[in-house]
């Protein structure tokens, strides 16, 4: 096993492979940017060395220089979380050539899931089914021949996308050209390749992914089923497992396919495969998500099985002892994401200080979090606060106990999606598990409270004004130019200088 | 004692007095017998006719928020003076502000160009999300203050919009 593992990444996921670390007694080197000194990371790790700016391309996404961290502190191997370096071949290629473990598949499995195109092709060839749609990348004017053929209502897709960006649902062909010139641009400045493709729109669709887990001799597991359907912006808010829309012998079939495109691509490591699915449980295959899953802790909640250490030990060459059949779930589990947002206006990011924060507790009750009394919520990343998780031995349990878990959470500074996240708790559909990925849209009254509870709001301001002011966290005083100096000149106070 | 507090630009007005030992909370006419505790210096636990309540309160200055059960109410104490400022309406001239530190994505209309309430006026990202701001009022694009790729800080004006 490693003695030390670097974790190229920050927030949640970076806490939650710490945490993995420490249990495993492996010491941890975390990696952090201007903006990211204060946050848990840092905190928690056994080392931590500073890799620049705080805009991701100066840091979190700087290769060379958290290469050269491992290096510098002796790490055998680096964890890349989700987003930023994970799911990126010539890193993962990097650290090869440098002596370093990369903590998931190869550059190679990487590459050929990363390109959605190349995917599709690997999926076809193993006889998994596909939702229809242009074979390849496209031209704007080949596109709109495509939509047409297919027929309206279609989706176009960033060829490099992820996480909902570039891509744009159009219900008729008046608002093709505008929209793809829209997710050309978004595909553009996210992921710096504008080209994209176009499929057929699955109305009322579920989206269902199969958790997988495979060794380095090919021992491939499926960890069941995640239903992802609550989404917003084509982004997951809320998750769970197991499904509620698929049948035992369904979850079998899904299960094996994606064993099947996993073993076509010689993976190893935690992956995940998506799938779209209509009301009558036909599935197609979406993508493949070459590195830890946000939303993997439902799958750990239901199975036992921690995601997290066995990517170490896999990537350190331990064998899985398992077989499938000794794979089994129990109850049920939901995570919710908690966002620095305004659900009502169209879920715009709120970024600030957390001025107070109180997170729930209680059995069956997991938080993964990296926040905290008076820490930012800078603009530079990804607005989610948390990931609140719960399990119970049934459905309805759960997302009783996850109504009465979020009415715990107390966040001021700023604003938050808690209210919107209990009154979807609280929605019918939702509870009868009438789900698609159209559920947010077509509840706009869950964006605002129903009812105001001035009363109390009032009430508590009024006897605010009779005591004295909230003293407030101390200020995060601007990083001095000599500490900026020795930072450019390698002089850090780091224990790896 | 009175307090004028300002909540999504409606107005209250929030008595709290103690009799015979008793807090008393008078709003709109109606007395509410008040129990409060400060847990922490900034949790509350009130009991409001007897109703439990555990409430996240911030304040700073005049502006008071609250957290009840998922929800954060902004308040804001205000003066008589400031009371009467209030109470126009949605009309005249509307300043397009950005909600948020961002980089002008895209300027969908130009100076003197008419629009609709609702209408998409300008694109912006932030936390590599793009958001289109639209116009409150009917009217005409007075300024456009900013142009596409510009980075703005919260608050910036981005463009001016009038109805006359």
């Amino acid at each position: 096993m490693f003695k030390k593992v670097l974790i190229a990444n920050r927030g949640e996921i970076a806490v939650r492979i710490i945490r993995a670390c420490r249990d495993m007694g492996i010491s941890t080197v975390a990696v952090y940017s201007d903006a990211d000194r204060r946050s848990l990371h840092v905190a928690l790790a056994d080392e931590a060395c500073h890799i620049g700016g705080s805009a991701p391309t100066e840091s979190y996404l700087n290769k060379e220089k958290i290469i050269d961290a491992a290096i510098k502190s002796g790490a055998e191997a680096i964890h890349p979380g989700f987003g930023f370096l994970s799911e990126n071949e010539s890193f993962a290629d990097m650290c090869e050539k440098s002596g370093i473990v990369f903590i998931g598949p190869t550059p190679e499995a990487i590459r050929l899931m990363g390109d959605k195109i190349t995917a599709r092709k690997i999926a076809h060839d193993v006889k998994v089914p596909l939702v229809p749609g242009s074979d390849g990348a496209v031209s704007d004017v080949e596109a709109s021949v495509v939509a047409a053929e297919i027929g309206y209502p279609v989706m176009i897709k960033a060829s490099a996308g992820g996480g909902g960006k570039g891509m744009r649902l159009v219900r008729g062909k008046d608002d093709f050209e505008s929209s793809l010139r829209m997710a050309r641009s978004e595909a553009r400045s996210a992921f710096g390749d504008d080209s994209v493709f176009v499929e057929r729109f699955i109305e009322r669709s579920r989206h269902i992914e199969i958790q997988l887990i495979a060794d380095s001799e090919g021992n491939t597991l499926y960890l069941f089923e995640r239903e992802c359907s609550i989404q917003r912006r084509h982004q997951k808010v809320i998750e769970e497992a197991p499904s509620s829309a698929i049948s035992s012998r369904t979850r079998k079939k899904m299960g094996e396919v994606a064993v099947r495109i996993a073993k076509a691509v010689k993976y190893k490591g935690a992956g995940t495969i998506e799938f779209i699915m209509d009301q009558d449980q036909n599935f197609y295959f979406l993508e493949m998500n070459t590195r830890v899953q946000v939303e993997h802790p439902v799958t750990e909640m239901i199975t036992g099985f921690d995601i997290v250490k066995w990517m170490i030990r896999i990537a350190a060459g331990e064998k899985l002892p398992f077989k499938q059949k000794n794979i089994v779930m129990k109850g049920h589990a939901l995570e919710c994401r908690v966002y620095a947002e305004n659900p009502e206006t169209n879920f715009l990011p709120s970024p600030g200080v957390i001025e107070y924060l109180r997170t729930p507790s209680g059995p069956g009750i997991r938080n993964d979090s990296s926040i905290y009394n008076g820490c930012e919520i800078t603009p530079y990343y990804d607005p989610m606060l948390s990931k609140l998780i719960v399990w119970a031995d049934s459905r309805e349990a759960a997302i009783r106990k996850m109504e009465s878990a979020l009415r715990e959470y107390i966040v001021l500074g700023v604003k938050t999606n808690i209210g919107f996240l209990i009154r979807v708790m609280n929605n019918d559909e939702f509870r009868k598990g009438k789900i698609d990925t159209g559920f947010i849209e077509r509840h706009p009254e869950l964006l605002k409270p129903p009812v105001l509870q001035i009363e109390p709001a009032l009430i508590a301001a009024a006897l605010s004004m009779s005591s004295p002011e909230s003293a407030g966290q101390p200020a995060q005083k601007p990083a001095s130019n000599w500490k900026l100096f020795g930072r450019r000149s390698g002089l850090s106070r780091s224990p790896l200088a | 004692m009175t307090y004028t507090f300002k909540i999504r630009d409606q107005i209250y007005k929030i008595t709290l007095e103690k009799e015979d030992g008793q807090l008393q909370a008078e709003i709109e006419g109606r007395s509410i017998p008040v129990d409060f505790e400060k847990i922490e210096d900034d949790l509350y636990s009130v009991l409001i006719d007897g109703k439990s309540v555990s409430m996240g309160v911030f304040r700073k200055g005049k502006k008071v928020q609250v957290f009840i059960e998922g929800e954060l109410y902004e308040l804001e104490a205000v003066s008589e003076r400031e009371q009467r400022k209030t109470s126009h309406i949605v009309s005249g001239i509307q300043e397009i502000k950005s909600p948020m530190p961002s980089r002008v994505v895209k300027i969908l209309r130009g100076e003197g160009d008419e629009v609709a309430p609702d209408e998409g006026l300008i694109v912006v990202e932030a936390m590599k999300m793009e958001s289109e701001l639209k116009s409150p009022i009917a009217g005409k694009v007075k300024n456009v203050m900013v142009k596409e790729g510009d980075a703005v800080e919260s608050g910036t004006v981005l463009l001016v919009v009038s109805s006359e």
